[in-house]
């Protein structure tokens, strides 16, 4: 299981049973912790819903209690490619 | 100029503060992941050592230097002074060797330059292979430059900037910053790259002499390398950079060159500020793309922390914040005694001494300086005569609750420059970096007539004969109270 953490300024922005484009950053332990991804995704707050967790930070970095399943379903490639 | 012995590295600068005991060697391993950044913000909030971290998580090989400026003994020995000196005394030493001749920078082979040693290049680049910090528990991110120096050059011009603006990782071969539109490199961006949709390059240099970083820290129109130069008393050792035309220290610990990104933005903050807070909003900004990262065998990171006072972006901006108004005002023939900001009002407000010859001297002050480049940095100017002390805050504090006419002392400015950081900004405000000024006039006016409507200062010093005075101070001890300085 994956762990990945969101900024939001509003809850609204996790809109559950949706297609959502995120920025995400990866909780997973390593010398990649806090990178970011740009990704196609859905979230749910049943945690059961999808197969890795993801956490919420809010506008200022203060950590929400609320907690979301996520399901990564594809990365998304906003970078020009002349920069790749 | 007689010969100055300043630390010329990063390197020399840590051995110095060591020597004077305003550094400590942490040998037990340390957490890059919040554990480094407490070990660092706790440092600044005591006034303690600065922390060397020779071991970090993850790893070996790198280490940490955290808060190198956070203090005057520390900004003391970064200029070869003793540590003991005073900040009058530290700041006349820079105002001279910053009114010297320029001394231009020399260029090296790359083979005499430390930061050749590892050269990272193509699909080796990974900002992950760096130590970067989690500087404060809730960042937007891991912050590469905290305490750095961003080097570009104006493509027609030639002007050659370094500026300290933030980068964040954003993943291992990008980063993103904070560049505010009225900064150099903000104004370069505008003017030139942004509308022809040209990749502006850029140059990271990390781990820079004390007085490399001074320099790219001070609001000065000297370019930096000059200002180097000046400072330090000989030039400043410059090497090319490996994938663009850039000339960067080459003492410096690591260098990451890349492009500034026109046409392509990814999200950068929050991030704990200078102010003491948390205030600018997460939004897309300046991208910044890593081509490139060359590091010196063991390099180590310099980290700023900051937060509440006092950290040496508070430190160091004010003290070159005040010094370059007080060579503005003396250019401009204003009869100054000096100027001061204190760090604690996070360079927020200067504090000006002035003889009162004319009628209009206060507002006059407060034009120039929020009229000039360094007018976005701070929005309020206390303007106080000649016989207070603008060191002392407790003789600031009672001129500024005595003198300052409520209805006419205090004049506002509305509509001006201001930056996102502000924590008193309104939302909307801080979106589009729209600030707002205030003079605290507290000078007597002019037109009082000085015997009868201008109120004596009761004090010691200044209610008593001379004579008096002396026989007091002489039977101090006799009277019964211990001995005073």
């Amino acid at each position: 299981m994956n762990q990945w953490e969101v900024f939001v300024m509003d809850m609204s922005e996790l809109a559950e049973g949706k297609d959502l484009a995120l920025s995400i950053r990866t909780l997973n332990p390593g010398h990649h912790k806090y990178t970011y991804k740009h990704v196609r995704c859905q979230v749910s707050s049943n945690l059961d819903q999808h197969p890795d967790r993801l956490q919420v930070r809010m506008g200022r970095g203060q950590l929400s209690a609320a907690k979301f399943s996520i399901k990564v379903i594809e990365e998304i490639q906003r970078m020009p490619a002349k920069y790749a | 100029m007689s010969k100055i012995s300043a630390p010329r590295s990063n390197r020399e600068f840590i051995e110095a503060c060591v020597k004077a005991g305003d550094a400590v060697r942490i040998k037990q391993e340390v957490d890059w992941e919040n554990e480094a950044g407490a070990i660092v913000r706790r440092a600044c909030e005591l006034g303690a050592a600065a922390p060397f971290m020779e071991k970090i998580k993850d790893y070996p090989g790198f280490s940490y230097f955290g808060a190198p400026l956070s203090t005057y003994r520390r900004m003391a020995i970064s200029l070869g002074m003793d540590p003991a000196s005073s900040l009058p005394e530290i700041g006349k030493e820079y105002l001279k060797r910053t009114n010297s001749e320029p001394i231009a920078p020399v260029l090296v082979d790359r083979k005499d330059a430390p930061c050749k040693e590892n050269i990272l290049l193509g699909a080796d680049v990974d900002l992950c292979k760096l130590p970067v910090p989690l500087v404060h528990d809730g960042d937007g991110g891991r912050y590469v430059g905290t305490w750095h120096a961003v080097v570009t050059k104006h493509p027609v011009r030639g002007d050659v900037n370094w500026g300290m603006y933030r980068q964040m990782m954003f993943d291992g071969r990008t980063m993103s910053g904070a560049v505010f539109p009225f900064s150099d490199l903000g104004k370069q961006l505008s003017e030139y790259y942004l509308p022809r949709g040209l990749s502006c390059p850029f140059a990271t240099a990390i781990g820079l002499s004390p007085l490399a970083a001074m320099a790219a820290c001070a609001p000065s129109p000297i370019p930096e390398p000059e200002l180097v130069g000046m400072l330090s008393g000989e030039p400043a050792r410059l090497v090319k950079c490996e994938t663009n035309d850039l000339e960067v220290p080459a003492d410096a610990e690591i260098i990451i060159e890349g492009e500034i990104c026109p046409d392509y933005k990814v999200e950068e903050g929050p991030f704990g500020e200078y102010t003491g807070y948390r205030t600018s909003p997460r939004d897309f900004r300046v991208t910044f793309r890593v081509n490139c990262i060359t590091y010196r065998n063991n390099a180590t990171m310099t980290i700023s922390n900051m937060g509440v006072p006092q950290d040496e972006g508070q430190l160091l901006r004010s003290f070159s914040l005040g010094l370059e108004l007080e060579k503005l005002l003396r250019s401009q023939g204003i009869p100054i005694t000096g100027v001061y900001m204190h760090p604690r009002s996070t360079h927020h407000m200067m504090i000006v001494g002035v003889k009162p010859t004319y009628a209009g001297i206060a507002q006059q002050i407060a034009q120039l300086a929020f009229g000039s480049k360094l007018g976005p940095w701070f929005h309020m100017v206390m303007v106080v005569d000649d016989q207070t002390d603008i060191y002392n805050w407790d003789e600031v504090y009672h001129a500024f609750c005595t003198r300052c006419h409520p209805a006419n002392g205090i004049h506002i400015y509305k509509n001006t420059t201001g930056t996102p950081l502000y924590p008193y900004a309104t939302p909307h405000e801080r979106k589009y970096s729209i600030g707002s000024k205030v003079l605290f006039d507290c000078l007597w006016p002019v037109d009082w007539d000085k015997t009868n409507d201008v109120p004596t200062t009761v004090s010691f010093k200044n209610v008593y004969p001379q004579d008096i005075q002396d026989r007091v101070l002489a039977n101090w001890t006799a009277y019964g109270y211990p001995q005073t300085k």
